[in-house]
């Protein structure tokens, strides 16, 4: 039960900022994928950023254990594609499209039911999918410091500063 | 209009870094990563359990991804009301079925946006559980 009471609670204030932050809208993914608004790309940097510190931080210390999901090239690199079509025509993510949808922009509810039935056609796809893309490159739980066997804070600081420099240059172009 | 509407939205990095503390908090004193697309493969289980309760049990995916309602269900359903409550406090709250730069390409027409956002909506989901995103 404080489950769901915390599920809940966690969506509002997360719904709650992202309205805040002006990243839910059509205009505004649609400017990501177009390259000319990058309104959304500095939110998402900005939140892997400080998730990334916190949460590494959190596991150093003993208190949290990491989530990770298995590399398969196959699913992952043909899932986004097909990912990035459905997308680019919506225009909303499973996330934010609950979002558009509170401050009112109801062309959302079009996509959670396409949602729902691609959900749908994926479990009947599933038998078949298992057997062969989601078995194409398996690496497993595999993390960047454990391939290149380094430490993980080399690498978010590596990430920091490439995100830093990126925040710099969108800054700088007017993105 | 255009040129008059409002944008008082919060700075992009500052949104986003609460955002990034509200999931380092989550993962904190919860053990929760937030997702959404399961909540969709699940909530399709769902339906198919009332409507097809045969061909919902002859699905292997949903003896993976069982329907219940979890967490993620409840963050899912938060989001929605957090942006109703941030949009109708802040008057940024639009009743809209067309987008503003949709409607400057492609005109007012509701249903051709409706199509092209259900099927981009499936199309998306599929490649969301395919690569278990």
């Amino acid at each position: 039960m404080s489950d769901l009471i915390y599920g809940l609670a966690t969506g509002i204030i997360f719904g709650f900022l992202l309205q805040k932050g002006r990243v839910i809208r059509y205009d505004k993914q649609m400017g990501a994928l177009r390259l000319t608004d990058m309104t959304i790309v500095k939110f998402m940097l900005t939140t892997i950023i400080v998730a990334m510190v916190g949460v590494y931080l959190l596991k150093d210390l003993g208190l949290a254990k990491l989530s990770i999901k298995s590399t398969i090239l196959g699913g992952n690199i043909i899932g986004g594609l097909i990912f990035g079509i459905g997308w680019g025509l919506l225009g909303y993510c499973p996330g934010t499209q609950m979002c558009a949808l509170g401050e009112g922009r109801w062309d959302a509810i079009w996509g959670i039911l396409g949602m729902l039935v691609g959900a749908g056609i994926f479990a009947e796809f599933y038998p078949a999918l298992k057997n062969s893309v989601l078995q194409w490159g398996d690496y497993g739980k595999i993390t960047i410091p454990q391939i290149l066997g380094v430490n993980h804070w080399i690498i978010i600081i590596l990430f920091i500063v490439i995100g830093l420099l990126t925040f710099r240059w969108f800054e700088k172009k007017g993105l | 209009m255009g040129l008059k509407q409002e944008n008082n939205g919060w700075n992009p990095y500052i949104a986003g870094a609460l955002t990034g503390l509200l999931l380092v908090f989550s993962v904190w004193f919860t053990g929760k990563y937030v997702g959404a697309s399961t909540t969709f493969v699940r909530s399709a289980g769902f339906i198919e359990m009332l409507f097809s309760p045969e061909r919902f049990a002859a699905i292997e995916y949903f003896k993976k991804e069982i329907p219940k309602i979890d967490w993620q269900f409840l963050f899912v359903v938060g989001i929605f009301f957090g942006a109703l409550i941030a949009s109708t406090t802040s008057n940024s709250f639009r009743l809209q079925a067309v987008p503003p730069m949709w409607e400057r390409r492609f005109g007012t027409g509701k249903s051709k946006r409706a199509i092209v956002s259900f099927i981009g909506g499936a199309i998306a989901m599929f490649g969301a559980r395919l690569a278990d995103g």
